[in-house]
């Protein structure tokens, strides 16, 4: 019943809210990018110990952003918040070659749970406004990426700090959601 | 006596003494002088009188030598009077030649005088006439001013006393028309009261009159039913009467014609007694007609006889013979006749008697008839004394009827007449209230103009007023500004006060964390050490296993080459999986594997089964050989944090629950789809937990319902838990529904005991 009619309204009010993890290691600017896209502006943020929520209008489309913390000792838990997940933003510090190969292990231990089958993943090679910045292609290469089987997939280089890219990777996210829907 | 002669005396010499229009000073001083003595004198006297008269001659004598004395004295008097007379004369000569020269002084001075003041007289007297004229102008246009000014004053205050006396009428005229007001609104609403009241009574009158309407109506409804009653009632009475009538009438005919019959019976009877007297007299003539016959038989006879005899008179006797055959013919009609008569009369009889008896039964039943009648007529007669009673009832109710309508109406037309009297009333009423109200009205308006007025007067005074206040305000703001500012300053200075003991305390607190953290600094700094050397041993048995590898390699070749020795073989079946498992943790029981081996004989089989052994050992290789890489990254990752936050820490310590790189670390990573590792990592994820149950209770539901599965991950709920809290959530998100039964455990700490974690 109240499925019922909570689906109705659902239906009556419109769009669904998208709900969207950014996941990422400690430190690649998942919080940054969260409030850049929320209110525009870099805020001053303190590693995340747990999570931020928030709620993200672009272009009519609501989306429901989580932003997990990164840290080594709670990255087991973002498995807990996989379920009803429409798409996951990967972000990946361009400059850290160091720990590209844990990021790309913690991407490919996430991919393979049966609850993103379905979600849509935005890479951000974020910092690339660094001088040592890897290249995307570079990036991707060394995430793994050509090789990911039905899964709809883009890499984007950004810049949270400056605001570049994160219109451009919003556009194909929102296009994306749209015409999957 | 002497003394005052003695006066008498000095003063006559004073008298003579003095020239004409001397000076007083010498009388004066001698009257003094002489009043002076005298006074003496009348004292001694006075005291002397009551003396003894021896005494008098020596005091004459006294007397007499005192007079001497004073006419010496007097005598000194009159020359030093002398002298100033004299000098008197003198100074008068002096005075007099002073006076002359003065006066001629004066004189010429007066003549000068008088010239130069007729002068000056002259042109003043001009320059007067001339301010004179000027001034007479000045006046009287001064004067033409001041009676205009008073005539303008004397309207002014007029006008003022006018203001004044018209500023009091109105006053009182306000105050009257206040009273007025008041009044009129205490009448008005005692007349709305009254109005109420009247409309209530009029409410009430109308509810009496709709009840007495019903009333009439039911009453008339009655009345028209009585009517209808009485209408059938009279018909039934008419119906009645008639049948009566038609009774009576019946009864009457019934009486006639018995009375008809009677007498018709009487009639027959005196018919009858006719008919026998006539019979009787029939009878009596038959028997006289009978003598006649026989008279005339005898006569025939005698006539015969003298016929017979008397032939004579032939005709005569023929005559009488016919005479006598008509006779006997006559008699024999008669006789016939008599016969007829007597045979009809006997007919006549019966049938007379035939009727009587007819009429006898018809007057037996018409009696019969009159009888029922009578008794139809005497239970009409009832009925109808019983229509009359009813009629009188109905008359009685017609009447009572018509008594209530009459009292209806007159009620009703009492109640109209009051409804009219009271509309009246309200209607002049309202009409004398609303020429007071527009009385007032125009009043009231005339006031406002007059208040309007005095308003804006009273508007300026309060627009200065509120100037002022304003002002006074601005002042009262500043200065609860100022002493908000005061107090606000207090605060601070109470409140840095304090963050200064706070940070004086949270310096020490941070000290302490320091050496605490340096400390576990140093431990994590052995623990690395030591992991380095666990590094280093892990290696050095990867070379151990590597060399027993080739060592194993070489004694398969050798083993091969020889292809011998069967009988060893299950013993190196049994112990290599020991081996390969064992190698991991003990580098040394290769040793007796690889010495175990004999030189036995190996067939083909065995040497297939060998080289998938290798192939299971190289493969048990390659993933060692990934675990390690796989280690060194995360030793890497490790070393990355340590020194990060060895950066980090002096800088802020708010980080210090980061991570916290322990032994159990390397399990973390690699196994992220572990759920055994979480509950390892729980001490250290305490923070995370706290946060997320704040977060799971303080945001919307849609977001907490993506947090149960954390909250019961990081609790160890178990899945009935889940479910529950699944369940409440949804019941708290949707609008309908039941609130789902608290199901399973609902003290799992009970229940189902845990390991606490501390």
């Amino acid at each position: 019943m109240g499925g019922f009619f909570s689906s109705i309204f659902s239906s009556l009010f419109g769009t669904r809210e998208m709900r969207i993890l950014i996941l990422g290691l400690d430190g690649a600017g998942k919080t940054t990018i969260l409030y850049r896209l929320q209110v525009g502006e870099v805020v001053t943020t303190i590693p995340t110990i747990g999570f931020n929520v928030e709620t993200v209008t672009y272009k009519n489309l609501k989306f429901q952003v989580w932003d997990l913390g990164g840290q080594t000792s709670i990255r087991p838990y973002w498995r807990c918040y996989y379920s009803n997940t429409d798409a996951v933003i990967y972000v990946v510090d361009s400059c850290d070659r160091d720990r590209i190969g844990i990021s790309k292990s913690e991407l490919v231990a996430m991919l393979e749970e049966e609850e993103l089958r379905k979600a849509i993943l935005v890479v951000f090679a974020n910092k690339q406004d660094m001088e040592q910045a890897m290249t995307p292609s570079e990036m991707a290469n060394s995430l793994g990426l050509p090789a990911l089987k039905d899964r709809k997939w883009q890499i984007f280089k950004t810049s949270a700090t400056k605001g570049t890219g994160l219109d451009e990777a919003m556009e194909w996210l929102v296009e994306t959601l749209k015409s999957r829907q | 006596m002497f003394a005052k002669l003695k006066k008498k005396i000095a003063e006559e010499t004073a008298v003579t003494q003095r020239p004409g229009g001397a000076t007083r000073i010498p009388r004066s001083v001698s009257k003094e002088s002489v009043a002076s003595m005298g006074a003496d004198s009348g004292d001694d006297f006075a005291s002397d009188g009551s003396s003894s008269r021896e005494d008098l001659s020596s005091q004459l004598l006294r007397r007499n030598e005192q007079i001497r004395k004073l006419e010496a004295r007097l005598s000194d008097y009159a020359e030093q009077v002398r002298n100033l007379q004299k000098i008197k004369e003198k100074l008068e000569i002096a005075l007099e030649k002073h006076q002359d020269s003065s006066m001629r002084k004066f004189q010429e001075q007066n003549e000068t005088f008088q010239a130069n003041r007729a002068k000056m007289a002259e042109g003043l007297a001009l320059a007067l006439a001339r301010k004179d004229q000027e001034w007479s102008e000045k006046m009287d246009q001064l004067e033409k001013e001041k009676r205009f000014l008073t005539a303008q004053l004397q309207e002014v205050k007029n006008q003022s006393l006018n203001l004044f006396q018209k500023r009091d009428e109105m006053d009182e005229l306000e105050g009257f028309q206040q009273q007025e007001l008041s009044k009129v609104k205490h009448m008005l609403l005692k007349k709305e009261e009254s109005l109420g009241k009247m409309e209530q009574e009029l409410e009430a009158r109308t509810r009496e009159l709709s009840q007495t309407q019903e009333e009439l109506m039911t009453s008339n409804q009655m009345s028209s039913d009585l009517r209808q009653k009485l209408k059938e009632l009279q018909r039934c009475y008419s119906a009645l009467e008639e049948q009566r009538d038609h009774v009576t009438a019946s009864n009457a005919g019934a009486e006639n014609k018995i009375t008809a019959l009677e007498q018709k019976e009487q009639d027959l009877q005196a018919f009858i007694q006719q008919l026998s007297i006539d019979l009787q007299k029939v009878t009596a003539e038959t028997q006289e007609k009978e003598k006649l016959i026989t008279h005339l038989q005898e006569k025939v006879a005698s006539l015969e006889k003298r016929l017979e005899q008397n032939l004579s008179g032939e005709e005569h006797v023929q005559e009488l013979l016919r005479e006598k055959i008509v006779a006997e013919q006559n008699l024999e009609d008669t006789r016939q006749q008599l016969l007829a008569a007597r045979s009809s009369q006997a007919k006549a009889i019966d049938v007379l008697e035939t009727r009587v008896k007819e009429l006898e039964q018809s007057l037996q039943a018409s009696e019969e008839r009159l009888r029922q009648s009578r008794d139809v007529v005497a239970a009409q007669d009832a009925q109808i004394q019983e229509l009359a009673a009813a009629n009188r009832d109905s008359s009685l109710a017609q009447q009572q009827a018509l008594t209530l309508e009459q009292q209806c109406r007159e009620r009703t037309h009492v109640l109209e007449a009051q409804m009219a009297a009271l509309a009246q009333a309200q209607a002049a009423d309202q009409t004398a209230a609303e020429c007071r109200m527009r009385e007032l009205e125009q009043e009231n308006a005339a006031l406002k103009e007059s208040r309007n007025e005095f308003e804006h007067s009273l508007q300026h005074h309060q627009f200065e007023l509120k100037k002022l206040k304003e002002e006074w305000s601005q002042r009262e703001i500043v200065s609860v500004a100022m002493a908000q500012a005061l107090e606000e300053v207090r605060k601070q200075r109470e409140e840095l006060q304090q963050q200064a003991t706070e940070l004086t305390a949270s310096i020490d607190k941070k000290n302490q964390s320091l050496q605490e953290k340096a400390e576990e600094l140093l431990q994590k700094e052995q623990e690395i050490l030591q992991l380095e050397k666990g590094h280093a041993s892990a290696m050095l048995q990867m070379h151990q296993l590597q060399s027993e590898l080739e060592a194993l390699r070489s004694q398969r070749a050798e083993e091969v080459l020889v292809t011998t020795v069967q009988e060893e073989l299950p013993r190196l079946q049994g112990q290599e999986p020991h081996v390969t498992s064992e190698a991991m943790q003990d580098p040394m029981c290769q040793l007796p594997a690889a010495d175990g081996t004999p030189n036995g004989e190996v067939g083909a089989m065995d040497l297939g089964r060998l080289q998938k052994e290798k192939q299971d050992l190289e493969q048990q290789l390659t993933e060692k050989n990934k675990t390690i890489k796989q280690m060194q990254q995360r030793m890497l990752e490790l070393k990355k944090t340590l020194q990060k936050e060895l950066k980090i820490r002096p800088d802020s310590e708010l980080f210090e629950v980061r991570e916290k790189p322990g032994p159990e670390m390397p399990n973390m990573a690699p196994s992220v789809t572990n759920n055994a590792d979480l509950t390892d990592a729980r001490e250290i994820n305490f923070e995370y937990l706290k946060h997320v149950v704040l977060k799971f209770m303080s945001c919307r539901e849609s977001e907490a319902f993506h947090l149960i599965k954390a909250v019961s991950v990081l609790l160890n709920f178990s899945q009935e838990e889940e479910n529950m809290l699944k369940e409440t959530l949804e019941y708290k998100m949707s609008w309908f529904g039941s609130k789902p039964a608290p199901k399973g455990s609902i003290r799992p700490s009970i229940s189902n005991p845990r390991i606490p974690w501390s």
